[in-house]
């Protein structure tokens, strides 16, 4: 554990993780974030619109 | 390993959505409807779509909005670990200590960053640019304040070998610098032309001491699994398994 690196954590990654599946992982984030953040539907702005505004973001 | 921090991440958003899910259906969900009617009731129009045709019923607001808190602690919890995982080395602090520091980091990334140029605005709200433009910025002060984080973890770094306590110092260096900077610099785009002052900064703090609250929960609940896990590791391993004596 001690003198390890942040390179080594990147490597100990790419030996269990292939780049699919770190692909997907990054995808599924950047799903939710869209969804919970950047929709503008008004369909889910208007069912999100407490919570949008109560956690400061910026939707409307 | 990385499965681990994964594993414990999503765990603690549980935990830190549980209990944002509660503020939000007791706190947030009434403060936020009320404020949303008490604006409705002078009655005249200030040019909001979502103030009038609403797509969905109030209580599809109300449940859908519980849920959304629940999702977004989660997902901070997931890209928290994963973060956590890849920067622990570079942190200071040991164990909890360095999730704190991510914590901290995170917050400043994702929300108070952001804030100084676009505060949370309560419902009602009337916003000087549009939403589009608005999502720019907000993506760009996200890059920001990632930058002021590293600048400030790096600033602690070069200093607190030796001497802590300026050490902390040079880290406010950075973040003090960008508040003061943004909060002069940047213009004020949201007014609440129907709600008294007070009551807009008293919404603005709940949304901010909200927020930190997620971050605080994830870092402490990271650290506690991580702890009760290798207890419990032990404890197979050697003759006085904890477990079996608490429970």
């Amino acid at each position: 554990m001690a003198g390890e690196t942040v390179a080594d954590r990147i490597d100990a990654a790419r030996a269990v993780l292939t780049p699919i599946q770190a692909a997907t992982g990054l995808t599924f984030a950047a799903g939710i974030a869209f969804v919970l953040v950047f929709l503008q539907d008004p369909l889910a702005h208007d069912a999100m619109h407490n919570f949008r505004h109560a956690a400061g973001i910026t939707c409307h | 390993m990385l499965y681990d921090y994964l594993r414990r991440g999503v765990q603690a958003g549980v935990i830190a959505g549980l209990a944002y899910g509660l503020f939000m259906a007791f706190v947030a969900n009434p403060l936020s409807e009320y404020l949303h009617h008490a604006q409705h009731d002078h009655g005249h129009d200030h040019g909001h779509g979502h103030d009038h045709a609403h797509a969905v019923s109030e209580t599809t607001t109300a449940i859908v909005s519980v849920g959304s808190g629940v999702l977004w602690a989660i997902f901070l919890g997931g890209v928290f670990a994963i973060a956590l995982y890849f920067l622990e080395p570079a942190l200071p602090g040991r164990g909890a200590g360095s999730a704190f520091v991510l914590a901290g980091a995170g917050f400043l990334t994702v929300s108070a960053t952001p804030w100084l140029v676009l505060p949370p605005a309560a419902p009602g709200a009337e916003q000087l640019y549009t939403v589009e433009l608005r999502l720019a910025v907000y993506v760009g002060l996200v890059a920001l304040g990632a930058l002021v984080s590293v600048a400030a973890i790096g600033s602690y770094g070069r200093v607190a070998s030796r001497h802590r306590a300026l050490g902390l110092v040079a880290a406010t260096v950075p973040i003090v610098a960008t508040t003061v900077v943004l909060s002069t610099v940047a213009p004020t785009i949201v007014s609440h032309p129907e709600l008294a002052g007070e009551l807009v900064s008293a919404y603005q703090a709940m949304a901010a001491l909200s927020q930190a609250a997620i971050w605080a929960i994830l870092a402490a609940s990271v650290s506690w699994l991580e702890r009760r896990e290798a207890t419990s590791t032990a404890g197979v391993v050697g003759p006085n398994d904890r477990r079996s004596t608490s429970s």
